[in-house]
């Protein structure tokens, strides 16, 4: 019996510490939450605004002398997958990858991604990457994402691939994050979300200098904004989910602690009845 | 005057969004003002000094640098990289930039991509001073 009470000790002694982890990780979680809720709300109308500017703009175009704005034939494909830098966030990286799997599946593709778990992941599965320069998420600006725009910009005029698209999670609120997926390049591609629009009278659209130069103009910025929206609600994400996942976890140990306490004094006081009951027997036969 | 919707937003965050009477950028090819019941529109913004008109005729300036500017279907939006309001401008600070610039610039030995960013920086800071002027 004692030996089985030293057991329990040492087990009560390893949750404890473990819990002490998850409490710390999720306060960290959710003191950086703060910060990060914040820049994504204050980035998300930009990449609102953007994002459907851009949309009346695809909709409405009727010149497809730019190589941003016509139909590819190229039917390979650029992934930017935007993860988390680290684990311990509940189903926030596996999901975002179940996402992509689910997307790619039987296409031709490369990747762009984001952050230290996608990086290892798309290594494990020995898929192509393009650069791995924007590794830590943590450190991505938008400077940054101006970068991995024009590298984007100068790989499809390049013809590496006919098809950009993003995945990041979006921030739904602080108990739910959903994995996104949306077409970047070319424009012709955003019409396909809404077919049933295809029919609405198409504007003319002014553009000036030519409908080229101000795409080749206007493109990289718009990759460089969506990316950087992207980026800011998936740190939101990941963090939302961490606290998530940790506070689960708090509640797991405490649980546990509780009913290792109970099996402990138990048998505490079960070894302390079969001592009375020794002493008294032994008192007896004298 | 007739006054139209106007948007102005950058990835730090929406600056603008009402009504304005006249807004006037640098776009690529110069500068331009939109006025209500301008055409469908759009073009890239280049790097300058940009002014709204509101309804009642108080006219704010800004440092405007990148982005887009469009007008569909009577909607104005401003999608800068960044647009500074000439208050918000910290002039100490675009005269440090500028001093800097100038510097790395004259001591060269820069690569192409470093003179690129250092040049940027410069016409980025003579913006600032020269709307907060």
């Amino acid at each position: 019996m004692a030996s089985n009470m030293k057991a329990v000790k040492t087990r009560i002694k390893s949750v404890q510490s473990t819990m002490q982890i998850t409490k710390a990780m999720e306060l960290v979680a959710s003191s950086k939450l703060r910060k990060a809720k914040e820049r994504a709300d204050i980035s998300r109308p930009y990449f609102r605004e953007l994002y459907s500017t851009l949309r009346d703009i695809a909709d409405a175009n009727t010149d497809f002398t730019s190589i941003y704005a016509k139909a590819s034939d190229n039917e390979k494909f650029c992934y930017v997958v935007i993860a988390g830098d680290r684990g311990l966030a509940g189903g926030y990286n596996s999901n975002l990858f179940k996402a992509v799997e689910a997307e790619c599946k039987g296409k031709d593709y490369v990747v762009v991604p984001i952050g230290k778990k996608a990086v290892e992941y798309f290594k494990r599965r020995k898929v192509e990457i393009l650069s791995e320069a924007f590794a830590e998420i943590a450190d991505i600006s938008i400077s940054d994402c101006f970068e991995i725009a024009s590298l984007l910009c100068k790989s499809y005029r390049q013809g590496e691939f006919g098809h950009i698209e993003l995945f990041y999670t979006e921030f739904v609120s602080m108990l739910s994050q959903a994995p996104r997926c949306f077409s970047l390049l070319p424009l012709q591609d955003m019409e396909r979300d809404e077919a049933e629009n295809t029919a609405a009278v198409r504007n003319l659209i002014l553009y000036e200098p030519s409908a080229p130069e101000v795409y080749e103009a206007i493109v990289p910025e718009y990759l460089a904004g969506l990316i950087y929206g992207g980026v800011c609600d998936s740190v939101a994400s990941e963090l939302a989910a961490r606290r998530t996942a940790m506070e689960a976890a708090t509640d797991n140990a405490e649980e546990m602690i509780e009913k290792l306490n109970l099996f402990y004094n138990r048998a505490r006081q079960a070894s302390i009845t079969q001592e009375i009951t020794e002493i008294v027997g032994g008192a007896e036969g004298l | 005057m007739k006054t139209f919707p106007l948007v102005i937003g950058t990835p730090d965050g929406i600056l603008y969004e009402g009504e304005a009477e006249r807004v006037v950028v640098r776009s690529m090819t110069g500068d331009l003002a939109i006025l209500a019941g301008h055409s469908n529109y759009c073009t890239a913004i280049g790097m300058g000094g940009a002014h709204v008109v509101l309804p009642d005729g108080t006219r704010k300036d800004a440092a405007c640098i990148g982005g887009m500017i469009s007008m569909i279907n009577g909607n104005c939006r401003v999608l800068a990289t960044t647009w500074e309001w000439k208050e918000d401008i910290d002039q100490e600070r675009a005269e440090k930039a500028k001093e800097n610039a100038r510097l790395a610039l004259e001591k060269g030995g820069l690569s192409d991509k470093e003179y690129k960013i250092v040049q940027a920086k410069l016409q980025r800071a003579l913006v600032r001073i020269g709307v907060s002027k």
